[in-house]
């Protein structure tokens, strides 16, 4: 024999308590105890043995003087049936018993007015003799629903909307399943399973005094709405926060393969050779690569810089939407993102940017407006580069018509950050031999010059000075503010007079020499400062000859960055966490992503394993998203609520976090169960939409309490009968339903057309 | 050769050609002699310079684009990535200088071995500036010699009075037309755009994938 004891010393404050153990909601009692055999479940105790068992346990008991009721199990275990004793004081005794039908339910006992029947058999009595106030019988009831699949309403639309549609064809009707996160960012990617598989709601009667069994058959019609208290909890898709297996697939699943593949790329020269000794099995097939870049070239938006994420500009990733972060996200999901794939991939990718180039063709989403984006990829500053040499290439040069001087082109020059880098490296290289920067700056000088004197034939070099770097002026106007007077200003006298500054007086001479020097020519007519061809040809040559370790870390930033963007699109509502959570990781993506930059790898191990870890909490992130989005979804018209039950999973999830080990137990279980405000009901209800008249056929519904159509999925009830007469009469000792009342009987029921508990308690004086 | 002036999408092959040797043997002369017929005083070379020619050889239109590098030292790194995918390349060197003849050996020689990716490429080696012809110190020997040992073509030319100038690239472009792997590589690079291309046969083998 084994002794169990189990306590719970919170005042019992409601009947329907969650921290309830079960024995405790079965019987009403608040301490008790179970005798059980050793062997635990499989041994049967059959009802002699169980009794005699109970007896000398109550022997036992009250030779100590304990009060507390003893259980013991009965029968096969999965009747869960108890015999249990409880002495209480000297003259009363408590005997409970429960047992359990798990098999269709005789009718009489599915329904309200059947168990009250039963209820008052147990005194001995017909409810036809029921009539005096000898006994009152109180009745509290609580129903517990689970809302319908959400899909299965607009499956049903569709096929209601088939059948009007065409009457003749009902049978070859399409079943079209829509999926709950379609309109997310991420669809477009994968499909996530909703992890929030619908929502219980738990309807709470309180305690009702009952005259006759009719009063139990308008209870059983009774809406819900009646019920003082409204709780609502979510009912999870656990696969999904619990999920050691890593069968999640999402962005982060398809990131950690992407940094695999980063780890294969450094064993690996060129591109090409990935191909010749692929392995054809990983590449998907033709048809696939061909529907993949007809997506990424045809008719591409134009990347939307307002979705860019504020602090995602530190990641140094293409902007989402444009080509490159675009190709980055298809090769997340091409051929399963290995090093094979990718190559394939990179390989079209880049012929169809050289046809592009070579046809002039726009480049597809890749906006520059004439400037080069230094915070992004490199790949992504070479092909807005190159969009911008198409564009000079393909424009045909107007003959210059009125000129002006908002003709002239002072735009500086346009440079990715390594023909910066370039650059520098040539002003070390012909330090001595002549200085390059000057050469630079004297030929972008001398272009001024040449459109300005076309632009006004008469204008002197004073003018130029004036326009150019007006800083550079010193109107002698101003020294002589005192003399001069208003009304002369006004009238203007031009040439203004004045004189060029000291500094431009030092620089005087030779800028007046590249002044003499320079021909009167449009900006148009000029020879262009950046060679469209030449600069384009190079950045073909770049990608062309791209080695796969710089491809695969460039892809890395603008993967994550963009997947995070994407993700980040999500409509979550003011959820404060989750956008916390959100900037938070757009920080560790950026810092973990710094030892990319500069291409040197120090420790390729080290490296990689902080991206592992980095995909990680990145798929933490996601989870969490992808929850709120559901719960957002559902709740959009019930915020308080809906903020409240994603609190509670974020601070049951939050633990999980940050941690890149799956192998830590967390035995915490998720719980959350809000109060509904009477405001909040009419938005719970919606939840429940009326099944339609398909969907009825399937179900025979039996028990009554409707909501909306739908059966509780569990009917709790508690009959409590107390018998006035005896107040007062046999000492301290009695347990007490309310002041000066004797809880004589208690039942407890809880079921379903084909399963039903019953346990009484039976409070007795020998 | 006929230079052609339409269209220059419309070529049959793409051939990537780079030009190399020290500094001021004439690369960016030659370069300029050859695609637009001048020749001026040009400042240097800073890092890699580019010019695209649209040739007809042997009824085949061929796109030659040519990379001219600095030879400085400096810019070593930065223009040894343009061996890479090269067909040809072509050695530069001044009759009138013997150190830009005896660097081809000592230094430029090496780098094709060690950046040239492809080892079917053409190397060509090419005298420059023969127009003085007075202060030339290399003879057409030592050059043929040379070119004997490390396999490649010969010609001397003078970037100057254009002499031999489209010879140096037509010899070139003959020689890796009669090159079949190199005729593969120039052909892949070509024309080819997803939406003007027939549908690819669904492949059967590969249909597992997705
Ligand atoms: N006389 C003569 N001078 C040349 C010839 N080719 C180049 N040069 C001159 O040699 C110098 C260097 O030429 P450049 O093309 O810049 O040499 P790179 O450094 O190899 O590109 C310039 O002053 C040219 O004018 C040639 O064929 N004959
Ligand atoms: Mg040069």
């Amino acid at each position: 024999m084994e002794y169990y004891f189990q306590t719970n010393c919170a005042a019992k404050s409601s009947e329907w308590t969650d921290e309830l153990h079960e024995l405790q909601l079965m019987f009403g009692v608040k301490e008790f105890m179970v005798i059980a055999p050793a062997t635990a479940s499989g041994v049967v105790l059959d009802v002699p043995e169980a009794s005699k068992l109970l007896s000398s346990v109550a022997i036992a008991l009250s030779n100590c003087g304990s009060i507390w009721p003893a259980f013991v199990p009965v029968h096969d275990p999965t009747r869960e049936a108890f015999f249990g004793i409880q002495n209480m004081g000297t003259i009363f005794t408590r005997r409970f018993d429960a047992d359990r039908i798990r098999s269709q339910v005789p009718i009489k006992l599915m329904h309200l007015e059947g168990l009250h029947q039963l209820f008052l058999s147990k005194f001995g009595l017909y409810a036809t003799d029921f009539s005096t106030n000898f006994l009152k019988v109180k009745f509290l009831m609580r129903l517990t629903y689970i809302t319908p699949p959400f899909d299965g309403e607009d499956d049903a639309q569709v096929r209601e909307h088939e059948v009007s549609q065409s009457p003749g064809k009902k049978d070859i009707q399409t079943y079209i399943k829509t999926i709950w996160d379609d309109d997310y960012p991420w669809s477009n990617w994968y499909s996530a399973e909703d992890p929030l598989k619908g929502f219980e709601l738990t309807a709470i009667w309180s305690e009702h005094t009952v005259d006759d069994s009719l009063e139990m058959e308008e209870l059983e019609n009774a809406s819900v709405f009646e019920a003082e208290k409204w709780l609502l909890s979510p009912v999870l898709e656990l696969n999904m926060t619990d999920d050691p297996m890593g069968h999640f697939i999402g962005f982060s699943s398809q990131l950690r393969l992407l940094v695999k593949a980063l780890d294969a790329s450094f064993e690996v020269k060129f591109i090409e050779d990935l191909i010749t000794d692929g392995n054809p099995a990983s590449v998907p097939s033709p048809s696939v690569l061909d529907r993949v870049l007809k997506g990424l070239f045809h008719d591409g938006q134009i990347p939307d810089r307002q979705h860019d994420h504020g602090i995602g500009g530190t990641i140094k990733g293409a902007p989402l939407g444009s080509l490159f972060a675009q190709f980055c996200l298809n090769a997340l999901w091409f051929g399963n993102c290995n090093i094979h794939a990718i190559a394939v991939l990179w390989i079209e990718f880049v012929r169809e940017v050289r046809w592009c180039w070579e046809e002039s063709q726009p480049l597809p989403r890749t906006m520059t407006n004439g400037r080069i984006d230094l915070s992004s990829c490199l790949i992504h500053q070479k092909l807005q580069m190159l969009a911008i040499c198409i564009g000079k290439k393909g424009v045909k040069r107007d003959v210059n018509g009125n000129s002006s001087v908002s003709d002239v082109d002072k735009d500086p020059p346009i440079m990715t950050e390594d023909m910066h880098e370039e650059r520098l490296q040539a002003v070390e290289a012909f330090g001595d031999e002549f200085s390059f920067s000057a050469l630079l700056e004297r030929e972008i000088l001398s272009s001024d010059m040449s459109a300005f004197k076309a632009a006004n034939p008469d204008a002197v070099f004073e003018d130029f000075i004036r326009w150019h770097s007006p800083g550079d002026w010193e109107s002698v106007e101003n020294e002589e503010r005192s003399s001069a007077s208003e009304s002369v200003r006004m009238k203007g006298d031009w040439p203004p007079r004045g004189r060029l500054s000291a500094r431009m007086s030092d620089h005087g001479n030779s800028w007046r020499k590249i002044w003499d020097e320079s021909p009167s020519l449009p900006a148009s007519e000029q020879k262009p400062l950046l060679d469209p061809i030449r600069e384009g040809e190079k950045i073909l040559h770049y990608l062309e000859t791209l080695r796969p370790c710089m491809l695969v870390e460039q892809m890395i930033s603008s993967a994550f960055k963009a997947s995070l963007d994407t993700l980040s699109q999500t409509s979550y509502g003011d959820l404060k966490q989750m956008k916390l959570k959100i900037e938070q990781l757009y920080k560790t993506i950026s810092t973990s992503l710094k030892p990319l930059r500069g291409n040197i790898v120090a420790d390729r191990a080290e490296l990689i394993g902080d991206l592992v870890r980095l995909c990680a909490v990145f798929e933490h992130v996601e989870k969490l998203l992808i929850f709120a989005a559901s719960i957002r979804h559902k709740l959009a018209d019930a915020t308080r609520l809906c903020e409240a039950i994603f609190s509670d999973f974020y601070n049951y999830y939050l633990p999980k976090m940050g941690t890149g080990s799956s192998n830590i137990c967390y035995d915490k279980v998720f719980k959350s169960k809000q109060l509904i405000k009477a405001h909040e009901r009419e938005v719970i209800i919606s939840l429940f939409p009326h099944p339609t008249a398909n969907q009825s056929w399937r179900k025979v519904l039996s028990m009554g309490n409707l909501l909306n159509g739908h059966e509780p999925l569990t009917r709790e009830i508690i009959f409590l009968a107390h018998d006035g007469a005896t107040d007062d009469q046999y000492g301290r000792n009695v347990p007490r339903g309310s002041p000066g009342e004797v809880c004589t009987h208690r039942m407890y029921v809880c079921g379903t057309s084909n399963d039903l508990q019953v346990a009484l308690s039976v409070t007795s004086w020998d | 050769m006929n230079s052609s002036s339409s269209n220059q999408s419309e070529f049959d092959y793409l051939f990537k050609l780079l030009l190399i040797g020290d500094s001021g043997v004439g690369k960016s002369s030659l370069l300029l002699s050859f695609t637009s017929n001048t020749f001026e005083d040009l400042s240097p070379t800073i890092g890699v310079d580019f010019k695209v020619k649209i040739v007809t050889v042997g009824g085949k239109k061929l796109k030659l684009a040519i990379w001219d590098t600095a030879g400085q030292e400096r810019f070593r790194t930065l223009t040894s990535s343009y061996y890479r995918g090269a067909q040809g390349v072509i050695m530069v060197y001044d009759v009138t200088r013997r150190d830009t003849f005896t660097n081809l050996s000592d230094i430029w020689a090496k780098e094709i071995d060690l950046y040239s990716t492809n080892q079917d490429c053409i190397k060509m080696l090419v005298g420059n500036k023969v127009d003085k012809e007075s202060e030339r110190v290399v003879t057409k020997k030592e050059g043929i010699e040379f070119a004997r040992k490390y396999g490649c073509l010969f010609l001397e030319c003078s970037a100057k009075t254009r002499v031999n100038v489209e010879q140096c690239f037509e010899e070139l472009v003959l020689k890796i037309l009669d090159t079949p792997s190199l005729l593969a590589e120039g052909s892949a690079g070509t024309k080819k755009n997803i939406f003007n291309q027939k549908p690819p046969q669904a492949d059967a083998s590969a249909g597992s994938c997705c």
